[in-house]
């Protein structure tokens, strides 16, 4: 088992290579100039030239090494060596003023945002969307699975079919649609939420529900699938044979292993839950990082695409590696 | 089962503690959404309407424009009194000797001197005092090559600001050619002093003259040529005379200086904090700026309001500067500014009352909302005729009427205007020649236009048909030229006829002379260019069916992604393409430069000497009428001679707020706001009460035919102000996004 994590993480570093140099030449290759304004006044060419030079957009192979250096820790590591670091600290005291900020993994300044670095901006937006996708799923879970199991205790029932009808909509429903009418409904009609942004609980209700939605269906409908094979199985037969109680039966023994197959949805699901939605973010104004993933490209903002792509990517490894630890956890025949 | 309910409950606690420790604070006295998200609150480094106006609030410069005037009246802020002199320069070359004439006299030029005296009341927010010095060194920052400030222009106005910038350069690429040993955080130290050295003493002095004693270096630095004017002998002309009284020599007369002194750019810095976030790269020698100077643990400012929370796309919000010197004429205590990107939800967010004014409003049914309130001013018809023959402005006329949801909508004209560009080059891209090389076949094309369909079908909110590029009435003493009449002027089917005949005889012409035959439907087909979002294709499609319709050619409508159309534009790879401009100071050079030859935004590649040389003219012009006759010649020549484009609609800004709850808001065709004159009221108020433009004369009415109201505020802006020429503040280039 152990050995399992230890080769998987020592996998991490060279799955963000391939994922860094895939999509830095994709990047690199989409049309317009991350220094030049879309419309309206260009920038005099000198003063394009001075920046290219300052942000090191001369060459591709520059950029590459350049960026993959701060990006690792490799110029932190460096600079700490060299006493660079230390003299900085050192004649910041002497002035008597703070050090300025230095970040181990120093993901770039960002081309559009100029007063900001992707650090900072993904530092403030990642711990909004996983809290708000955290709680999504929480609530998908709770919705999802309790649906399921309606569903497969009574298949074809009113209560399965109207869960069916439901989750369809989930799933087919794009969630611009779902958060809209949320927001209309309760926000504007029955003004019992606030319409949108971030910050106190109840500005979190609304945005969860309209996040969970698509999440709940699918956990809704793996459940009653595996929830109905599960209760044809022979261990069940044998369990209700020693007279366990119904609730015993279903929620101890066939649950258990209905839901395997949600679990390794939830690896995935949390990942795209917790690095934001775009859709969800805009409609209810919440300062997520799903818009960067937008924008940055948009502006062909190269910093920022490349600090999302590589967060997000070990964030997907790191939720996947975590789900294949719970199977064995809650599988005890998965080593 | 209950094993795996533990991680659910610790996720749930976490979330609990995530949210308890998230606490907004309670609402500002004033809250508007911004044009968009702030990029920079460096003024040096900014171009963004959202940053300009954000500026605005946290900075102040030596002057500022009053935006409740016609006139836009420049006023006294950091400087309470300036005078301008004239002198006659003698012109000194490289060497330090006289620049001769061919009579063998020394040469002279015209400059103008600004001496600025700071009031001695005006702080930073920190206390300490704004000094003339706090200028000198914000504008040096303008000038460096290594601030890459994008209106390095209006820094090149002062007297050997362009040298200095110029030599900044040749100094780094002389660095940069140095071998890695030589390059190190010392050297490019020294590199620096030597290059204040150069701005403050220029290169007459001692020291500077032992560094460029060597000719290989001299040429280096481009200062070979001994007879090249080199306006760096005393060093850049900007001078802190003593701490309140600030020197500037403008390199030629320019009736705009006031103005662009009064522009968010040249706003002061405060050097004490900003220089500890500029450092050398040892590699390129250059000076890199860190943005963190402006984030509110650092920044200070000396404008009315000051920075105490920027949340990335979170929000911003200011609070009064208690060492501001005018507090006396905030009306609010605090400024917040939410990033709420959706426009729906923008809408929602004033409708629940969380925000009080929305700057651009974008939604889809805008030109519905502008419908309704046209039909509650029917309804009290009499009333608002009154009010506007006594020439009150759209939001004092609100004022008048009863409270009523409807009158939250305004239309109001701003400075800038929409075009159709077309490609002035011999050949296309693809090799083809290019069938608009020939200047009647763009006047035709503009004749075709049908622009009285596309503000009225089309953009809905009654914006003014455009025939020149600079908006009519935009700019204290300058009228545009009346442009081409196009077939929508017709009053007549007759008359219209007869103006589509004109325009496809001129075509079929040109066609001839090209060889192309004389069937405007075996012109080649016609592309428009235009970037996908935005309605632009709508707008795209009216102007494609005139020309189809009256000229009798083919067209093709191209849509591309925003990235790519500029891309198309840079390289000149289109027929014809849209475009819009927006201008930035008050003057018509703001909008004409954008066609000189060679400029970095002539997308057209349009190219006149003649209209090159009335522009050089009107520049080097002393008498200010003489002056705008001179520009207005020269918007002729591309208005109704050669047609680089073809103006379509001058734009309107669309905002949301209830006019009896808030003022402080101006209606000014300019379109600058100042936020921090904004003043929120708990019980509607009526008129006089609020801060607004004055009642004047009422203008003649915009022959759209339509719903004068839109118009009623811009025309002849300023004929009845003081002749002071060219008042006009000014804001932004936010293109129409």
């Amino acid at each position: 088992m152990m050995s399992t994590i230890l080769r998987r993480l020592a996998q991490l570093p060279f799955i963000l290579l391939v994922i860094y140099t895939l999509t830095l030449t994709l990047a690199w290759a989409v049309p317009g100039d991350p220094l030049e304004n879309p419309e309206g006044r260009q920038p005099p060419a000198e003063v394009q030239e001075a920046m290219r030079a300052q942000y090191n957009l001369d060459s591709f192979w520059s950029f590459y090494f350049s960026y993959l250096k701060s990006a690792t820790g490799v110029q932190y590591l460096s600079d700490l060596a060299s006493g660079e670091i230390r003299r900085e600290a050192e004649s910041a005291r002497e002035v008597g003023v703070a050090p300025r900020e230095r970040y181990i993994f120093d993901l770039g300044p960002s081309l559009q945002y100029r007063d900001w670095r992707v650090n900072e901006m993904i530092g403030s937006s990642l711990p909004v969307s996983a809290t708000l996708g955290i709680a999504a799923i929480i609530l998908a879970l709770f919705i999802g699975i309790g649906a399921g199991v309606i569903g497969a205790v009574k298949p074809n029932s009113f209560l399965d079919i109207s869960t069916l009808v439901i989750a369809l909509i989930g799933i087919s429903l794009p969630s611009f649609v779902i958060g809209t009418v949320l927001l209309l409904l309760f926000g504007v009609l029955i003004p019992i939420f606030p319409t949108g942004g971030w910050g106190s609980p109840s500005q979190m209700i609304l945005p969860t529900v309209a996040l969970s939605f698509p999440f709940a269906a699918y956990i809704a409908r793996l459940t009653r699938m595996g929830m109905i094979d599960a209760l044809g199985a022979d261990y069940i037969r044998t369990a209700r044979a020693k007279g366990l109680s119904e609730n015993k039966v279903l929620f101890k023994h066939a649950l258990k292993n209905a839901f395997l197959p949600v679990l390794s949805f939830l690896g995935p699901a949390t990942a795209l839950a917790m690095t934001g939605s775009f859709v969800v973010e805009r409609v209810f104004f919440v300062p997520g990082i799903g818009q960067h993933f937008v924008n940055a490209v948009r502006n062909k903002d190269l910093f920022m695409i490349m600090g999302v792509v590589l967060v997000f990517s070990t964030l997907l490894i790191l939720l996947n590696l975590l789900v294949d630890i719970l199977y064995a956890f809650v599988d005890p025949r998965i080593q | 089962m209950t094993r795996l309910l533990v991680p659910l409950f610790a996720l749930v606690l976490l979330l609990g503690v995530v949210i308890g420790l998230d606490r907004s604070p309670p609402r500002a006295d004033f809250v508007f959404i911004n044009a968009s998200d702030v990029n920079t609150l460096d003024p040096q480094r900014m171009s963004w309407m959202q940053d300009l106006r954000a500026t605005r609030i946290l900075f102040e410069g030596l002057v500022q424009t009053d935006i409740f005037s016609w006139g836009f009246d420049v006023q006294p802020a950091v400087a309470e009194r300036w005078e301008i002199r004239r002198v006659e320069e003698p012109l000194v070359n490289a060497m330090g000797g006289p620049v001769l004439n061919e009579r063998g006299q020394q040469r002279t030029a015209t400059r103008e001197v600004y001496t600025f005296y700071l009031r001695d009341n005006a702080k930073w927010s920190n206390g300490s005092p704004v000094t003339a010095g706090d200028f000198v060194y914000a504008w040096r920052r303008g000038m460096l090559p290594d601030t890459a400030s994008p209106y390095m222009k209006f820094f090149e106005l002062v007297r050997g600001a362009a040298q200095f910038h110029q030599l900044r350069q040749a100094m780094l690429t002389e660095y940069q050619a140095r071998p890695a040993a030589e390059r190190n955080r010392a050297a490019a130290e020294a590199l620096f002093a030597e290059t204040i050295d150069a701005f403050e003493h220029g290169l007459s002095g001692e020291a500077a003259r032992a560094r460029i004693a060597d000719p290989v270096r001299r040429e280096r630095l481009g200062l070979d040529d001994e007879n090249s004017p080199w306006l760096l002998d005393n060093g850049v002309g900007m001078r802190a005379i003593d701490d309140r009284t600030l020197e500037i020599t403008v390199y030629r007369p320019t009736p705009y200086f006031l103005d662009i002194c009064a522009f968010g750019t040249m706003y002061p810095v405060y050097e004490p904090v900003v220089s500890r976030f500029e450092e050398p790269n040892p590699e390129t020698g250059t000076l890199v700026i860190l943005g963190a100077w402006t984030k509110p643990e650092h920044i200070v400012s000396n404008g009315p309001f000051e920075l105490k929370l920027w949340r990335f796309r979170r929000d911003m919000r200011f609070e009064q500067n208690p060492h501001y010197w005018n507090r006396e004429a905030l009306k609010i205590q605090s400024i917040e500014t939410p990033s709420i990107e959706d426009s729906n939800a923008q809408v929602l967010a004033f409708q629940t009352g969380r925000i009080d004014w929305m700057s651009n409003v974008e939604v889809a049914y805008r030109g519905a909302m502008w419908e309704a309130k046209k039909a509650y001013y029917e309804e009290h018809r009499d009333l608002v005729e009154e009010l506007r023959a006594k020439g009150y402005d759209q939001f004092e006329i609100d004022r008048h009427l009863p409270p009523d949801p409807r009158l939250h909508i305004h239309v109001i004209p701003a400075f800038g205007s929409y075009f159709y560009n077309f490609n002035c080059n011999d050949k296309l891209n693809d090799g083809r020649d290019n069938p608009f090389r020939d200047a009647r076949v763009r006047r035709a094309f503009s004749m075709a236009i049908d622009r009285k369909a596309i503000v009225r079908d089309v953009r809905r909110i009654d914006e003014r048909k455009a025939y020149s590029l600079t908006p009519p009435g935009s700019v204290a003493g300058y009228e545009p030229p009346r442009g081409l009449r196009s077939i929508c002027d017709a009053a007549t089917p007759e008359e219209r006829r007869e103006i589509a005949d004109e325009a496809r005889s001129l075509l079929i012409e040109a066609m001839r002379d090209m060889g192309m035959g004389s069937d405007p439907s075996r012109f080649p087909t016609v592309e428009l260019l235009f970037n996908q979002e935005g309605g632009h294709d709508l707008i795209a499609q009216v102007v494609a069916s005139s020309w189809e319709t009256n000229l009798g050619v083919s067209t093709r409508l191209v849509a591309k992604d925003l990235q790519v159309f500029r891309d198309d534009l840079k390289n000149q790879n289109f027929m014809t393409a849209r475009a819009g401009w927006y201008g930035d100071y008050g003057d018509p050079s703001t909008f004409l430069g954008i066609n000189r030859t060679g400029d970095g935004n002539n997308d057209r590649n349009y190219s006149n000497p003649e209209y090159d040389a009335l522009l050089d003219k009107a520049a080097i012009e002393a008498d200010p009428v003489r002056r705008m006759e001179l520009l207005h010649e020269a918007e002729r020549i591309i208005m109704e001679d050669d047609l680089p484009m073809a103006p379509v609609f001058h734009y309107s800004n669309v905002y949301m707020f209830d006019p009896h709850r808030l003022s402080g808001i101006t209606s000014h065709p300019r379109s600058v706001q100042n936020p921090f004159l904004a003043q929120v009221f708990d019980e509607p108020i009526g008129p006089g009460v609020a801060r607004a433009l004055p009642p004047r004369a009422p203008t003649p009415q915009n022959d759209n035919g339509e719903d004068p109201d839109s118009t009623a505020a811009p025309a002849k802006a300023g004929k009845d102000s003081p002749a002071a020429p060219a008042q006009a503040g000014t804001d932004s280039r936010n293109p129409s996004r």
